[in-house]
């Protein structure tokens, strides 16, 4: 089947069809958005700066090219650690990374202290990015810790003097969407990726002429924008910056930026954590650090609200694994902590990172049980792991996710790298026991109204239109390329006393039709009666909601680096190489809105996630707070069955296009509708159960544990259960062996895998290859008369 | 097995060479004060042959594969060999390294690390398998191995099913009201979806589902929708037909065999070497490892 419909064709048959069906005046215009396209990025990982093992240089290319990788994002945000590092990542590691203001330099690492040359990798050898700051001529400010060599450069001064201008320059002079972020070190929490964009790539940078020789070590290229708005937040709010000097040279210098950290009509100096010196909040260690902390955070994003509220965002990252929150540490978040972030600043904090990296850790995004030691006590991460490389808060269908969406709350699902390395294998090889880079696994779909130019053709990314997209909602993330095209529709249809079946299957293959045309041209579309993702549908009672899916699952091989059989796969019967994944369902989820967003003193406000889930995971042990019990999974869509999906081209793009459509009858009740999907039929061991949710993912982690709480007679948690059969192949290189990127797919298990008498078990990146998610945000549906979805517009 | 001597045949012996001794020596040579001094000569003048032979921890010896070494760095990222100066360079690179993770492994940095201890693991799991040594084998070894271990060749039972999912409502009552509706013609996606499963082995059912659903499936009858109850509720189910249980042929999986089996024996002797060189320790379990 062929549609050759363009988008304002299908737009105007639409929305004549709603109106058809309407017995009110429906109005067919559409509300005006402008065109606008969906673009996968990364806004979480690493470099030498912080704990990574690269160089930015080297970072921005791995995550960004189209050809040696061919994952190459279409925008990348670097960000990593807030607090302080002492290694220079602005030097590239060798010539092929070498611009004309950042080239190689020979006389690093040769020439050298000896601290540069030690490698943080295992196996890697130790590169010119591994040189700390003070080797490289720079020196570092503020209140300064560590010594000689190696002393420790606040991230505010790397930021606003180092890898600020070297973002900008390397976005001009690679002309990619590329700007600075900060993976958060939080107070009263543990982190959350975030930026300040204000400053950042300015739109005269356009019209800049690139310097074509460096400046001194102190400042290689005078960048156009400024990273000092992030840098700012950095130093006055990331739990990391222990810092006094108010970003100045020294403490007490009053040369510098001289930053106050007060947030107008805050307690500020009243505060008793305000530290005078340092004009920011230092809460005190010990008893209540959770809590003191916690406020400072809400202080970070009142303050983001006040100076930058269109500029930034605040999306705490893999949430779960530090436990549940401490009142006297910095661990994890439970939901209260993210209502009272969305409170607080409902622009910027709209969602969690709760699909983590580190997908190819021997834990699951280095979730695992029995993880976090709070007072003497050791939790589990929360939920014990990871549920097909979600975390439960997004993966448990009628969780913590639901409960906030239950509210009608902004808040949205990401997806991110974590990229720091390969683990075992150095940043060349295709094989990994850590990390994926950005990209290369997880991709976070993101749809962008970047404007047109006078020829139409679509503008250059800017942060701004990134971070407008974020914010929207309307995004889906996508892990091992399951899918990579996604149009998501819900349209109002009315008129019970002129439904006929004719009627409906008119409205439903419109809807169909809608959808593919914005699938196949990798956009959305634009009418009154129709919402997608991150939208709401103001419907009056008793209309019909037509759902329209159309994903495109690509065809040809994915990222992986495997091409033997699926292991979790085989068990099952099923043969399917590992690098050609295909999808096997759909599930739509449904919730009910039930009430307005809580605000601290409404009932079943807080609530912790029980730390028994690994062992019995039943919801009614979750507290009221933390779950929406009427989310469930509605239908799910197959190749099978009388309904099945419908397998279509488009003459608009290549590819298969996966059709489907539901009719939701007669809503009375505000409402919303997301999406799940998967390699995995429903009862795969270990990974599926019978209904098609995901199973823990510790059956595939190298790390045993002892379940939460268990002390005696106990069966530990993380016995590798999948083995992996495929012995024999061509191509299967020793561990040693380098295995670079255009190298033939590995056809049989890798020689990395743990083995137990003598046989292999899926485990680290073969685990996260065999077993593919992909979430969609929500579409919201207010009905008329019952509860107002108040957090989208 | 040692050797244990009759006693008075020892005195017996002894006594006349000290009465010879006695007899050509003067007696400041039968000093025990002497004695230990000559022995303890003696022992150390043998630790310093032994150990001078071996690295002086004090001693560095930067030598061609320091060079080899570096220079292969060097041309990955360079394109090119090192000159003189550079190499120069690199050498006192690796001379830093190698006082650095000397200094480490005095101040014993590595303990309590269990990156570098796996990373020793593995080094050392290298040299056991280095002496491990594949017995000989000839197709009576692998028909014997694979008939021990055929379970894991033959084709179990498998089968075909179908789900036909409700959302909502999933009691006893429910289900089979939607089977009733199923069986008199309703399409199996008419609710919430159809789950088509193909060639389901009868483990997979028992893990999934539970014994009884197993059971209970192995008996219905074919093509007809019914209510089966299952470990986590009710459930809408069709037979459609069950593929029997086959053997393995020992022929066509020969290869697939010897590569188990080798798999499986180097592993056996491994783990017999790891627990011989496991002898020469005294292993204590305190109570709480218990």
């Amino acid at each position: 089947m062929e549609f050759g419909f363009s988008k304002r064709q299908i737009a105007i048959a639409v929305a004549a069809a709603m109106g058809v069906m309407a017995t009110g005046p429906a109005v067919a215009n559409g509300t005006d958005k402008p065109q606008g396209h969906y673009v996968a990025g990364d806004f979480h990982n690493h470099t030498t700066c912080s704990d990574g093992s690269i160089s930015m240089q080297k970072l921005v290319q791995k995550a960004t090219d189209k050809v040696d990788t061919p994952w190459g994002l279409d925008w990348f945000v670097q960000a990593g650690h807030g607090g302080s590092g002492n290694r220079n990542c602005t030097l590239v590691e060798d010539d092929s990374l070498s611009t004309p203001v950042y080239p190689f330099d020979s006389s690093f690492p040769l020439a050298g202290g000896v601290y540069s040359k030690i490698s943080t990798t295992p196996g890697a050898p130790y590169t010119a990015s591994n040189t700390t700051w003070v080797e490289s001529g720079v020196t570092p400010k503020g209140l300064v810790s560590g010594s000689g060599a190696s002393q420790n450069m606040w991230r505010w001064q790397s930021i606003q003097e180092f890898q600020y201008p070297l973002i900008e320059y390397l976005n001009a002079y690679k002309n990619l969407p590329l700007f600075l972020g900060i993976e958060s070190v939080v107070a009263g929490h543990e982190h959350s990726s975030m930026s300040v964009i204000t400053g950042q790539i300015p739109a005269s940078l356009t019209a800049a002429q690139l310097p074509t020789s460096p400046g001194p070590a102190t400042a290689p290229y005078t960048p156009v924008g400024s990273g000092t708005a992030l840098a700012q937040w950095e130093y006055c709010f990331d739990r990391g910056d222990a810092d006094t000097s108010r970003g100045n040279t020294a403490v007490g210098s009053g040369i510098g930026n001289n930053w106050n950290c007060a947030v107008p009509g805050s307690l500020n100096e009243a505060d008793p954590s305000w530290n005078a010196t340092a004009q920011k909040l230092i809460p005190a260690g010990g008893a209540g650090t959770g809590i003191k902390g916690h406020a400072k955070t809400l202080e970070a994003l009142k303050w983001m609200s006040q100076f930058h509220p269109n500029t930034s965002y605040y999306v705490p990252a893999h949430l779960e694994r530090a436990g549940p929150f401490n009142p006297d540490g910095n661990n994890g978040y439970n939901v209260e902590h993210l209502r009272d972030f969305n409170n607080t600043a409902p622009n910027i904090a709209f969602g969690f990172e709760t699909q983590p990296g580190h997908g190819a850790s021997s834990s699951r995004g280095e979730y695992f049980p029995q993880r976090n030691n709070i007072g003497g006590v050791l939790l589990d991460s929360v939920g014990g792991t990871t549920y097909g490389g979600t975390g439960v808060y997004g993966a448990q269908v009628g969780g913590v996710w639901d409960a906030l969406l239950g509210e009608g709350r902004n808040w949205w699902f990401f997806a991110s790298s974590d990229w720091h390395n390969r683990g075992t294998f150095g940043p060349d090889d295709r094989r990994s026991t850590q990390d994926f880079f950005p990209g290369e696994y997880q991709r976070t779909y993101t749809m962008v109204r970047p404007g047109t130019d006078k020829r139409g053709r679509p503008n250059k990314l800017q942060p701004q239109s990134i971070v407008d997209g974020l914010r929207t909602g309307n995004e889906w993330s996508s892990g091992g390329q399951l899918i990579d095209r996604l149009s998501f529709i819900a349209c109002a249809a009315y008129g019970p006393d002129r439904k006929t079946p004719v009627l409906d299957a008119v409205g439903n293959a419109l809807v169909e039709g809608a959808a593919l045309v914005a699938a196949a041209k990798n956009t959305d579309f634009d009418l009154k009666n129709c919402a997608t993702m991150g939208e709401k549908l103001v419907v009056r009672p008793g209309a019909d909601i037509i759902v329209g899916i159309v994903v495109r699952d690509p065809s040809g091989t994915n990222y992986s680096p495997y091409s033997f059989p699926n292991p979790s796969l085989l068990q099952v019967g099923i043969t399917q190489p590992l690098n050609e994944p295909e999808l096997d369902h759909i599930d739509l989820i449904r919730g009910m809105v039930t009430s307005l967003p809580k605000q601290p003193t409404d009932p079943d406000y807080a609530g912790t996630w029980p730390n028994t889930w690994l062992t019995n995971p039943d919801i009614s042990t979750v507290p009221a707070a933390a779950k929406n019990t009427t989310a469930a999974v509605i239908k799910t869509f197959s190749g099978s069955g009388s309904m099945h999906w419908k397998e279509v081209r488009s003459r608009d793009a290549e590819g298969k296009f996966l059709v489907m459509t539901y009719r939701i009858p007669a809503v009375s009740q505000s409402q919303y509708v997301r999406l799940r999907g998967t390699n995995m039929p429903p009862g795969v061991p270990f990974e599926t159960d019978a209904n098609g949710n995901p199973l823990p993912d510790v059956n595939t982690n190298t790390t045993t544990t002892l379940p939460a709480g268990c002390t005696t007679n106990c069966t530990a948690q993380g016995t590798l259960m999948i083995p992996c059969t495929t012995t024999s192949g061509s191509n299967v290189p020793e561990n040693g062996v380098p295995y670079p990127a255009d190298s033939d797919p590995i056809d049989a298990c890798p020689n990395h895998l743990p083995s137990i008498n003598g046989t292999k078990y899926v485990a680290y990146d073969v685990a996260a290859w065999s077993d593919l998610w992909f979430y969609s945000n929500p579409i919201y549906v207010q009905v008329d008369k019952s509860t107002m979805i108040a957090g989208v517009n | 097995m040692s050797t244990v001597f009759d006693s008075p045949q020892v005195a017996t012996d002894d006594a006349p060479r000290d009465s010879r001794r006695s007899r050509a020596w003067p007696s400041w040579l039968r000093e025990p004060l002497l004695h230990f001094v000559v022995l303890g000569g003696l022992l150390f003048a043998i630790d310093h042959v032994i150990v001078g032979r071996s690295d002086d921890p004090r001693t560095i010896v930067i030598d061609s594969r320091v060079d080899d070494e570096a220079k292969q760095i060097f041309k990955s990222s360079r394109g090119r060999e090192p000159d003189s100066a550079e190499l120069t360079a690199l050498r006192r690179v690796w001379l830093d390294n190698e006082v650095l993770y000397r200094e480490g492994l005095s101040l014993q940095v590595d303990k309590g690390d269990s990156t570098i201890r796996d990373r020793v693991i593995f080094k050392a799991l290298s040299v056991v398998d280095a002496n491990v040594k594949l017995p000989r084998y000839d197709d009576n070894t692998l028909r014997g191995w694979f008939d021990v271990h055929r379970d894991k060749y033959d084709e179990p039972v498998r089968y075909d099913f179908e789900e036909a999912v409700l959302s909502g409502d999933v009691s006893e009552a429910a289900v089979r009201t939607f089977v009733a509706a199923l069986n008199g013609g309703a399409p199996g996606d008419a609710q919430a979806g159809l789950r088509v499963f193909k060639g389901r082995p009868l483990s997979n059912l028992e893990q999934s589902y539970g014994a009884e659903f197993a059971r209970a499936l192995d008996e219905s009858p074919q093509g007809v929708w019914r209510a089966q109850s299952t470990r986590d509720g009710w459930r809408a189910i069709r037979l459609d037909s069950i593929a029997p249980a086959k053997p393995a042929d020992y022929e066509s999986l020969r290869g697939v065999v010897l590569q188990d089996w080798t798999d499986a024996t180097m592993a056996e002797q491994r783990t017999a070497a790891v627990r011989e060189l496991a002898k020469k320790y005294t292993v204590k379990i305190e109570p709480s490892a218990k």
